[in-house]
């Protein structure tokens, strides 16, 4: 699962296509307006629901659309992040990166080895409601 | 502690009679012994209910936010705190509350108190002074009042109020505990699976009573996550919904919780809840300088950011 | 069919031998310590079972009245809808070490599941596979109030063969055919001097029940009398509508029921509820005609004490002061209702 900014990380998804720049099937985006939109509810759900890995992407500090809306993200992710490891959640299952419009390389290459990093950890087990 | 209870008291009933307060909140005695009670008073005549010793566990904080009468509250240090917090978060206005600040030395954690004497019940009990007398059908004990204080107290950082109106009784010394987080650095240390294992444990006696959310005064949503639409948790006691309950609820408290254990205290399972609040409270403090419930000013560390905030974990 | 008051007898030294015997044929529950708790769990070996403790944390009323049940999971294939029921493996269960209040409790339970039109076919299946061995209450507990309510900390109500611990035997009070069948092989005849010493605990630990609850007199009274007393808008106020109470209580029976997507559609699931959460009676509407905690306190005691004993003669409580135990505020029913009575006496 990959939570996408708008402006942002999701062009830089679009760039990366238009330019054929390779990257696995795996990947399912959700496009949202900011990476400040991403509530860590949605990340807990995506878990849950299967999802072996999740990804959100927003614009760099400074150059978010909204100003600020990647700052809160920040500061939303890493108590998320550490939250999720500490209690025993695989490090490389939920990860967050800054690409920009112009960084269709970048997506690629990040979708490429988060990818091959969640392949490795093998099939989500905690936290996943089986039915 | 005579003392500080005829002051209280005393403070109580002048309030009340100069209608500076609409409504005093304290502790009445309870109904077992070392338990007391919440209570609500708005008649000078009835302020000798009031009362103070270990068993006042409660965070009363709790029963300010909705509230529009001027209130008078008895707060501990980490009550004052929750105070504070509710103000900064426009629960309350400052000038509603007349705070008695009251300096705490720890309250006794009740279920400490049970596995020690393996169930058994206690029949009496009294304080005296820094030891706890305790008898029971087939048992007479004393013990060091310091080993029955919740972790939480043990811990604490804060037993002098830090906002009050009127300050009850003599300050007390800060704990000496050189750090409060060393039960989180501990745990740390474990392995993932180690802690994936005791998370499970602990979440599995859950029985989603919900008794952790409403002892909380942080928790006044008029409509809970578990109840709102979208659904994103289960409302059963499926495991995995409800791990996913306290790790949602531990961070709607990130910043907020001011380590009362009223959660934990309340909790009729004994699960270990602390694990995670206090997890999120070292996270905040460490990397982002921030403490709950010491400043009005000060704006709540997921409202507001610094530029140069953390980010090694951003690819 | 008269059936014959039978008197065994079997010291506690034998106790798990006689679990590990009926694990042979039954699932076996009992108390057990976990984590510090008494639960009423399945045992693996007879060496489990806790017999020496107040009571359990929750009441056992889970293995009757799940927490949670599916009743149905239905699922969409190629435009066709499949309800399925679940098909549970039949399983005949020994409970053993279960209070008196807790098996009168199962007896107001089946007033709500089993009476009337419509019949809750799950639970009876429950009750039908269970065999109660209770456990008499030698210490009651401060907090238990039994005998205001209509019980007895050796009541026979609702079991099947009742346990009296006399320090180092039992005597085992036999009380109906499923009992006997159970245990008539497996254990003794009890003798004369056991029965006179049963006889002398069973009496001293009536005459030891705490503070009594004015339970009769408040059913006794006028509910229109009593409704909109000034007294519901204090007693409320420290309640923090955790709802442990309820969860907790063994006669509490108030439910949800929620459907739940899953991967190809989704289940039908019951679960517990509590009448002190304030979306309990909120309708489809908005109107809600509990919206405050003064009505859902209101609520809770009088149908416990009132409009359950006005409908079926008895409180719909049992006395067994888990409530009372594990309210985070010490808010003590036993004193509400007490001081409402006696507000009115």
């Amino acid at each position: 699962m990959a939570f996408l900014c708008n402006w942002c990380s999701y062009a830089g998804a679009d760039l990366a296509g238009v330019s054929r720049l390779q990257y696995p099937p795996n990947i399912r985006v959700i496009r949202v307006p900011c990476s400040g939109r991403v509530n860590p509810l949605f990340i807990l759900r995506a878990l849950r629901q299967g999802a072996d890995g999740v990804l959100v992407s927003g614009c760099h500090p400074g150059d978010c659309h909204y100003l600020s809306g990647n700052y809160f993200a920040r500061r939303k992710f890493a108590l998320l992040k550490n939250l999720l490891e500490y209690v025993g959640i695989e490090p490389g299952r939920v990860q967050f990166s800054w690409v920009s419009a112009s960084e269709g390389g970048k997506f690629s290459q990040l979708v490429n080895e988060v990818t091959q990093e969640v392949k490795a950890l093998g099939q989500n087990q905690k936290l996943v409601k089986r039915k | 502690m005579a003392d500080l209870i005829a002051e209280m008291r005393q403070a109580a009933r002048r309030l009340l009679e100069e209608k500076k307060v609409d409504l005093i909140i304290g502790f009445e005695k309870g109904t077992l012994p070392l338990r007391s009670s919440p209570c609500f008073i708005r008649h000078p005549e009835d302020v000798d209910r009031l009362t103070w010793d270990s068993s006042c566990e409660n965070n009363l904080a709790k029963y300010l936010p909705g509230r529009k009468e001027k209130i008078g509250i008895i707060a501990k240090g980490c009550d004052s705190r929750a105070i504070v917090g509710l103000i900064q978060e426009k629960q309350l206005e400052r000038e509603q509350v007349v705070i008695l600040g009251v300096p705490c030395q720890g309250m006794l954690d009740r279920w400490k108190m049970e596995q020690l004497l393996e169930g058994r019940e206690v029949l009496e009990a009294e304080e005296r002074g820094e030891e706890l007398y305790l008898k029971g059908c087939d048992f007479e004990r004393t013990l060091p009042r310091a080993e029955l204080l919740h972790r939480s107290c043990q811990v604490c950082r804060h037993r002098n109020p830090v906002l009050y109106d009127l300050l009850l009784g003599e300050r007390v010394a800060e704990s000496p505990v050189p750090d409060e987080y060393a039960e989180i650095r501990e745990f740390e240390r474990k392995s993932p699976e180690e802690r994936w294992a005791y998370f499970t444990k602990e979440i599995s006696r859950c029985i989603r009573c919900y008794g952790c959310r409403n002892a909380c005064p942080f928790c006044y949503c008029r409509e809970c996550f578990v109840d709102a639409e979208p659904l994103w948790v289960g409302k059963t006691i499926d495991l995995t919904d409800t791990q996913l309950f306290h790790l949602v609820r531990a961070f709607h408290l990130a910043g907020r919780c001011v380590d009362c254990g009223a959660c934990e205290r309340a909790c009729p399972m004994g699960v270990d809840l602390r694990k995670l609040n206090k997890k999120l409270e070292k996270d905040v403090e460490e990397l982002f300088g921030y403490k709950a419930g010491l400043s009005l000013e000060e704006l709540p560390p997921l409202a507001t950011f610094r530029p140069e905030d953390p980010q090694e974990f951003i690819r | 069919m008269k059936e014959q008051m039978k008197y065994l007898k079997l010291s506690k030294e034998e106790m798990a031998n006689l679990l590990d015997e009926l694990r042979r044929e039954f699932r076996v529950v009992a108390p057990v310590r976990r984590e510090g708790l008494i639960l009423f769990e399945e045992i693996g070996s007879g060496k489990e079972a806790q017999l020496d403790f107040g009571n359990s944390r929750k009441s056992p009323k889970d293995f009757f009245f799940p927490q949670m049940e599916v009743l149905f999971s239905y699922q969409l294939s190629d435009n066709e809808l499949k309800i399925e029921e679940p098909q549970p493996e039949p399983r005949k269960t020994v409970i053993f070490g279960m209070r008196p209040c807790d098996a009168r409790a199962l007896l107001l339970l089946d007033k709500i599941f089993l009476e009337g039109e419509v019949q809750d076919s799950n639970y009876r299946r429950r009750r039908e596979e269970n065999i109660i061995l209770a456990l008499g209450c030698t210490h009651p507990r401060r907090t238990c109030f039994c005998t205001s309510v209509g019980g007895n900390p050796f009541g026979t109500e609702g079991i099947d063969a009742l346990f009296i611990d006399l320090g180092k035997t039992y005597v085992v009070e036999v009380l109906t055919q499923k009992g006997e069948e159970l245990l008539r092989d497996r254990l003794s005849e009890a003798d004369e001097e056991s029965l006179k010493s049963a006889e002398r605990v069973k009496r001293e630990a009536e005459s030891s029940m705490g503070p009594q609850v004015k339970a009769k007199e408040l059913a006794d009274l006028n509910l229109l009398d009593i409704f909109e007393d000034s007294f519901w808008d204090q007693v409320h106020e420290k309640c923090l509508g955790c709802g442990i109470c309820t969860y907790l209580c063994p006669t509490c029976s108030c439910f949800d029921v929620i459907d739940e997507k899953t991967d190809s559609g989704g289940e039908r699931i019951r679960l517990w509820d509590s009448c002190l959460y304030p979306l309990f009676t909120l309708q489809a509407s908005g109107v809600n005609p509990r919206p405050t905690g003064r009505e859902r306190m209101r609520q809770r005691v009088l149908h416990k004490f009132k409009y359950f004993a006005d409908e079926f003669g008895q409180p719909s409580c049992v006395g067994c002061g888990r409530c009372v135990v594990s309210c985070p505020v010490n808010l003590d029913i036993r004193r509400v209702v007490n001081e409402l009575v006696g507000g009115k006496a």
